[in-house]
């Protein structure tokens, strides 16, 4: 079935599409997002009942894999030892991120040059600073201006707190004389354009039942729809379609009532994430482009990175209350992120503060570790783990490696019989030894600020939410899929605006660089409108 | 009486279940925080195999090499053990069914610890987080400053980053 044609198709309505819709909104061109997930309703999620713990394994699992909803699709992930981390719905995986919402460095966009290694960003840090200040805007972000380990910014609104566990810890990093500072959260600390305040609920990566995490559905959706954009959920693109003069010329998809449609377009915009957008485009085949939609580099799918994560917990003596307030944003340390060779690696990480857990987490990993056996030692043992737990997250730069992939499975497909996508990748030297320092400089932190003992997984297996590389931004089209504005150099109205354009990882959560990126490609859009097909 | 016919577990497995649970946690000495067995979690259970798990086939398997370990001691039933025997058949269980323990342990710990009385019991709010929430002090950013004294962190790349 074939709609009536629109000025521009976004696929996608997660961290990327959302910005990208609202920012073109005000062209009042004809713009359609085609989402596979639903809105969300705020009332059924973890936080208000009981069970918020035990949904982790289940309806709000991280995984798509095991979650068990209708909107996902699968991932074999078997071949890494990172697994993938999503969410399908309105807001994307913004449903589930913990709202961790830094910047990048201004050495992130030249790591070639810097280190000799992997390839410089085709655009720098003051390029993109207006656009991280319109981000900051539209999300809200929490924070404390005059961070000495990055460019001067305003946040928009007063810190998270830190709590009795924040200020425990950062005894820990003043005793190093080692950097620390509030969070940049993307967490409404006080009522912020619509949005209640933050109540300390916890745990952040089940969804935010107040609405104060700056999940797309309730930040750039409800401005963007009132602007005149049409979102269409439960739509699953299937592949995008080219038409004889090599132009994307729209979409293929499943409505919600599983009735195939073709949605033609002027613009196709991917934003699907560096899992989802590859595939799309290797799902994409035609007879001008046999290997995949804009894959004359062959570099579709290739260069994946995550951001390898040590997680360090230590067990303290004191109780720390660490169960309360938003489990992800605390402080962030970056004494170690810029390079020092003497340190065995190039790059760096960051350390991200992670809060403690409920009662139900903190027996399942005294179940784990040994410390909380059954019988009549339970009790003991729990009480010896409950609310003495607290750590942090290091947040390890990867770099592009093309031997990290995302794939077509040869067997495995989603509901709708479209073949699902396969990660294959191994942790580079450079992340291992760098992974290795981390969690050796995590452990010394966490006694330094009183631990008795500490545990340390690394890598963190479910680490696998930042998803990069995987159709990167570059000026030689031999070398990358897209232009520096994420336009597609072998198909100049298919743009792409998500974690795949990135040509280095950085050390730090991606989101808003990955908002930022897009915001830029939606004014490079409205600026070049008369002339862009040309 | 109720009619259990439609449940994954006879009540009798239900009751050998119940043992189980409160042999995993028992109720602590001070008599602060309850056994397992005693909150209904045998429900939760039946309802996870109920939503369609894998549950099922391992409880059962588990339920029923524990009868029969119990008999060869001479009891009817695990229930029908003395307290201080059952955890050596639970040990014992494993070689015949080595996913029983392991998994009633997962299900046992993430559903004890969600259950109000236990909740009391740890001194918390017998409540879901939402919509009260909690009070959370903002901390101390007295020590920034000595962060801030050391300057600037952050590499120069020699362009107009800043
Ligand atoms: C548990 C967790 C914690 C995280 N914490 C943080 C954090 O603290 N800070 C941070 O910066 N980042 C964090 N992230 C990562 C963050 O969520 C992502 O970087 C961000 O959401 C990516 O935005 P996106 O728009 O590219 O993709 P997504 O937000 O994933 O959205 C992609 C959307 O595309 C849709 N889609 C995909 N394929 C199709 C198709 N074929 N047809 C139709 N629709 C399709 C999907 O349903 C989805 O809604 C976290 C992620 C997770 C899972």
């Amino acid at each position: 079935m074939s709609e009536e044609p629109v000025d521009v198709v976004v696929i996608g309505a997660g961290a990327a599409g959302a910005a990208f819709a609202w920012s073109l909104a005000e062209t009042r061109m004809r713009i359609v997002c085609l989402e596979q997930g639903d809105w969300l309703d705020p009332s059924t999620y973890p936080t208000t009942g009981l069970d918020w713990e035990a949904r982790r394994f289940g309806d709000f699992g991280l995984s798509p894999n095991g979650r068990g909803r209708p909107e996902d699709y699968p991932v074999n992930d078997t071949g890494s030892p990172i697994q993938i981390s999503n969410f399908n719905a309105v807001g994307g995986s913004t449903i589930l991120y913990a709202a961790h919402f830094p910047r990048f460095h201004p050495s992130d966009f030249r790591v070639h040059s810097l280190d000799g290694v992997a390839d410089d960003w085709p655009l720098d840090y003051a390029e993109l600073a207006p656009w991280y200040d319109v981000n900051a805007e539209m999300m809200g972000v929490a924070g404390l201006a005059g961070d000495p380990a990055g460019p001067p910014k305003e946040p928009t609104l007063p810190p998270v707190p830190l709590g009795r566990m924040g200020d425990v810890l950062a005894r820990g990093f003043d005793s190093l004389g080692w950097h620390w500072w509030p969070s940049d959260s993307a967490i409404a600390t006080v009522e912020y354009d619509g949005r209640a305040p933050c109540i300390n609920l916890g745990p952040c990566i089940s969804a935010c039942a107040q609405g104060a995490k700056a999940s797309t559905d309730v930040t750039y959706w409800p401005k963007a729809v009132r602007a005149g954009v049409e979102l269409r959920t439960r739509c699953r693109v299937r592949e995008i379609t080219v038409g004889d003069d090599g132009l994307a010329d729209g979409v293929i998809y499943y409505d919600a009532d599983g009735v195939e449609r073709h949605q033609r377009a002027e613009i196709v915009v991917l934003a699907c994430n560096g899992v989802g957008t590859p595939r799309l485009l290797l799902n994409s085949c035609s007879a001008r482009f046999p290997d995949g939609l804009a894959n004359h580099s062959g570099l579709v799918g290739k260069n994946l990175m995550f951001h390898p994560y040590g997680m360090v917990t230590g067990i303290f003596d004191e109780p720390l209350e660490s169960y309360k307030g938003p489990n992800g944003c605390c402080f962030i340390s970056q004494e170690f992120y810029e390079t020092d060779r003497e340190r065995g690696f190039v790059r760096g990480y960051s350390f991200e503060i992670v809060r403690g857990m409920g009662p139900g987490s903190t027996a399942l990993l005294g179940l784990a570790n040994g410390s909380v056996p059954w019988g009549a030692g339970h009790h003991a043992g729990f009480a010896e783990l409950w609310d003495r737990t607290a750590g942090m997250v290091a947040i390890c730069e990867d770099l592009p490696e093309e031997v990290n992939t995302v794939t077509l499975d040869p067997e495995l497909s989603d509901s709708d019989g479209i073949p699902a996508p396969k990660i294959t990748y191994r942790l580079s030297e450079n992340s291992q030894r760098m992974l290795e320092h981390s969690v050796a400089r995590g452990q010394e932190v966490l006694e330094a600020a009183g631990a008795k003992q500490t545990l340390v997984t690394a890598p963190l297996g479910i680490a696998g939410w930042h998803l990069m590389g995987t159709a990167r931004m570059g000026t030689d089209p031999s070398r990358s899929v897209t232009d520096p504005w994420g336009r597609c150099h072998d198909v100049r109205n298919l743009f792409v605006i998500d974690g795949s354009v990135f040509v280095t990882a950085a050390a730090v959560n991606p989101t808003n660089t990955i908002q930022a990126l897009a915001l830029r490609t939606a004014d490079y859009i409205k600026r070049n409108l008369a002339t862009l097909l040309d | 009486m109720s009619d259990d016919s439609s449940r994954p577990f006879a009540s009798d497995q239900a009751q050998e279940l119940a043992a189980v649970l409160d042999t995993l946690i028992p109720p602590s000495e001070d008599g602060r925080m309850p056994g397992a067995g005693a909150l209904g979690l045998v429900r939760r259970l039946e309802e996870i195999c109920e939503a369609g798990a894998d549950l099922r086939p391992i409880l059962e398997g588990g339920l029923t090499a524990l009868s029969a370990l119990a008999r060869e001691r001479g009891a009817g039933s695990f229930a029908g053990l003395c307290e201080d025997e059952r955890p050596a058949l639970l040990e014992a269980v494993g070689e015949h069914a080595p996913a029983f323990v392991p998994t009633l342990l997962f299900h046992t710990y993430a559903g004890y610890y969600q259950h109000p009385k236990v909740l009391e019991g740890l001194g918390l709010p017998a409540r879901a987080p939402f919509p009260q929430g909690y009070p959370l002090e903002a901390g101390d950013l007295g020590p920034l400053e000595r962060v801030q004294a050391r300057g600037r962190l952050w590499r120069e790349t020699g362009e107009s980053d800043a």
